[in-house]
């Protein structure tokens, strides 16, 4: 790439394709187990160092993530922002443009429920809840769409500035804290309780699932159906597909880098707003810690394929939620997770360089 | 504006520029190589660690830094044997790894301690005045009463930019970054010298972290370096791959953020996390500044293969 702002010309960008390249699904199942035995394997080694067994810390995260109804429900919630950002992150990977700011869009999407929350709470509930979602959606949107601005007029690449909102979006969620929306006299950086109103309601009667994941199944689908199965998706595809195929057809980068940038922002928006709904019931500070970077690991084990990013959603929150028990019951730190997830990323990284296809430079 | 508000913020300047040169001279070795660098914030926060936890248990500085190189570098070689050799993408590798990174030093600190953290209290590095010359008024405080590591970074960019200009080996680094096919036909190999060019970097990168524990902070937190490695690629983008205007770069970075910082102390309406804001905030203005105009090695982010 000559220029980060311009399109390279196509005879440039042969090896580049390797992370969007397309695998067979059954490849890519059998890619995803690989990469996360793979990471399991290699993270008990400094588990071992720090003089514990992996077996013993693997088995309590296991019971942590699934031994009981409330484990399940809480390893359910922690899956749904990780699916609605990573989707989104998925079909922008697609289209050649590597957001990785979904910690920030989540932030300030948590920010913007939380005005309306606590601004709009003469709303009955089932006005509340949705416009509070769709104003967590906007802002999330907005935020990401100033790096997309920033990459088509400026040319700063989407991977720095995206970046870098990232720090800011997150700052954004302590200032308001410590201004206008922080609850008097809190010890902790947090905004007072939001009414009932705004409660996202549970699934399933007596459990703390709340009604979120079916919100992430429904964009998944929806975003399955968009990629595959509208002109849109298609001409997505085209940009992802880095010919100059989708010159021909007249697909237009810039728009498209918007479009993508736009949907994965209001999804992570969103998923921002779900936390601060669903979950906490306030804004707290750091509630966006590390969101943007399980969006980008699990649609990397999604192999980039929105309707797999629910399963390596859901793994990966039940991973979180069973490290979180395997440090309360055994004092195996739970940042392990990180550890875990950044082998698997790498893996699935070669993976997928060595499996496209050579070509002659 | 009196002197001593002038000399205060040019040596605040300095002294957070410091980290930055180290990281950003780092990341022009990759780059120039034809390897993005995404990964420094994770090769500096690793070096940040190793650097911390060993001058912890040894006692002794010196292992400290040299630990906190190798560390950086470990982190490195993973990237490198990822992009390099299994061709991996680049920039997401180096986001790989940065959570790798910040992975391994929260578990490997507790870990380490027995599940607990620490409290990791260590001898910062003292100013070390320069004879004569720090008796000069204004330059003398801001540059001749510096740490120990403050002087290596500055010093440091003398070398890096007669190898990488004056010197065959860096000719080669450069070519390969522009070219690997051409560099391939007289005889170099691409992946071994980009291999070689991220691990270097690598070590560079873990010493801008040592920057931070053991000259800065005398102490290791989690993800301490807060986005500190992103800042030193605005300032490679901003010095346009040059290892002198890189410099300045950072030191551009450094005043912005002395400012940003003394501004709080005068007194103004404004606060600590809009301050906190402003490093990202002046990057993103600069790039943005700067628009189209930077050239970046023709070959970044290709990966290159023998056949």
């Amino acid at each position: 790439m000559r220029d980060l702002g311009a399109e390279p010309p196509p005879s440039e960008q042969q090896s580049t394709g390797r992370l969007f390249s397309d695998v067979g699904a059954w490849r890519a199942i059998l890619l995803a187990g690989l990469a996360v035995t793979l990471a399991f394997v290699v993270t008990a080694l400094p588990i071992m160092v720090s003089g514990r067994n992996p077996l013993l810390a693997y088995w309590a995260l296991l019971r942590g993530a699934v031994g009981s109804v409330d484990a399940v429900a809480f390893a359910f919630n922690k899956s749904t922002p990780y699916v609605l950002s990573a989707v989104g992150v998925a079909i922008c990977f697609r289209a050649r443009v590597i957001n990785i700011g979904s910690e920030g869009q989540l932030a300030v999407g948590g920010v913007a429920a939380s005005w309306i929350a606590l601004h709009l709470s003469q709303l009955p509930s089932l006005l509340l809840i949705p416009v509070s979602l769709v104003a967590g959606g906007v802002a999330g949107a907005v935020w990401a769409c100033i790096a997309a601005v920033m990459r088509i007029k400026r040319g700063v690449h989407e991977v720095l500035g995206t970046l870098m909102l990232n720090f800011v979006g997150t700052l954004v969620v302590s200032e308001v804290l410590h201004g206008t929306m922080g609850e008097p006299g809190a010890g902790f950086p947090q905004s007072p309780l939001f009414p009932q109103s705004a409660w996202l309601p549970s699934l399933f009667p007596g459990t703390d699932m709340h009604v979120g994941i079916a919100i992430a199944v429904a964009a998944v689908v929806a975003t399955h159906r968009l990629f595959w199965h509208t002109p849109f998706g298609f001409r997505l595809r085209l940009l992802g597909s880095g010919d100059n195929v989708a010159a021909y057809a007249g697909a237009s980068l810039v728009r498209g880098m918007l479009q993508v940038m736009l949907i994965a922002g209001g999804l992570a928006g969103i998923a921002g707003a779900i936390e601060v709904l669903g979950v906490h019931y306030r804004l707290i500070e750091g509630f966006s810690q590390g969101f943007g970077f399980n969006a980008v690991a699990i649609a990397l084990l999604a192999a980039l394929n929105p309707l797999a990013v629910l399963p390596a959603g859901l793994f990966f929150g039940f991973l979180e939620a069973g490290a979180l028990a395997m440090q309360r019951e055994i004092g195996v730190p739970s940042s392990l997770v990180f550890v875990i997830q950044g082998l698997t990323m790498i893996f699935v990284l070669c993976a997928m360089g060595v499996g496209f296809k050579q070509q002659r430079i | 504006m009196d002197a001593t508000v002038l000399i205060e913020l040019l040596s605040a300047t300095v002294r957070i520029a410091t980290p930055l040169l180290f990281v950003a001279l780092g990341g022009l070795l990759s780059e120039r190589a034809g390897t993005f660098a995404v990964g420094v914030e994770g090769m500096m926060l690793t070096g940040a660690f190793g650097g911390a936890i060993t001058a912890f248990a040894s006692r002794s500085l010196p292992a400290g830094l040299l630990a906190s190189a190798l560390s950086g570098a470990a982190i490195a070689a993973i990237i490198a044997l990822a992009t390099a050799r299994f061709r991996a993408d680049h920039m997401v590798t180096g986001l790989a790894a940065n959570i790798l990174a910040i992975g391994l030093t929260s578990f490997l600190l507790r870990g380490l301690f027995g599940g607990k953290t620490p409290v990791i209290v260590l001898p910062t590095l003292r100013p070390l005045a320069v004879p004569f010359l720090s008796g000069l008024p204004i330059v003398g405080q801001v540059l001749f009463d510096q740490p120990a590591l403050t002087y290596a970074a500055f010093l440091l960019t003398i070398p890096i930019h007669f190898f990488l200009m004056k010197t065959r080996a860096g000719l080669t680094l450069r070519a390969v970054g522009e070219n690997p096919a051409a560099a391939f036909s007289v005889g170099a190999d691409p992946i071994r010298v980009r291999v070689a060019a991220i691990v270097a970097c690598g070590a560079l990168a873990g010493l801008g972290g040592a920057v931070l524990s053991l000259q800065e902070l005398g102490t290791f937190t989690d993800g301490m370096t807060h986005g500190r490695g992103f800042i030193a690629l605005a300032a490679i983008i901003v010095g346009r791959w040059m290892p002198f205007r890189v410099m300045f770069g950072c030191l551009l970075f450094g005043a912005a953020s002395a400012l940003a910082l003394n501004i709080q102390g005068w007194g103004l309406p404004v606060s600590s996390y809009v301050i906190q804001m402003t490093p990202y905030l002046i990057a993103l203005a600069v790039l943005c500044g700067i628009g189209r105009r930077a050239r970046m090695p023709a070959a970044i982010g290709k990966s290159f293969t023998r056949s």
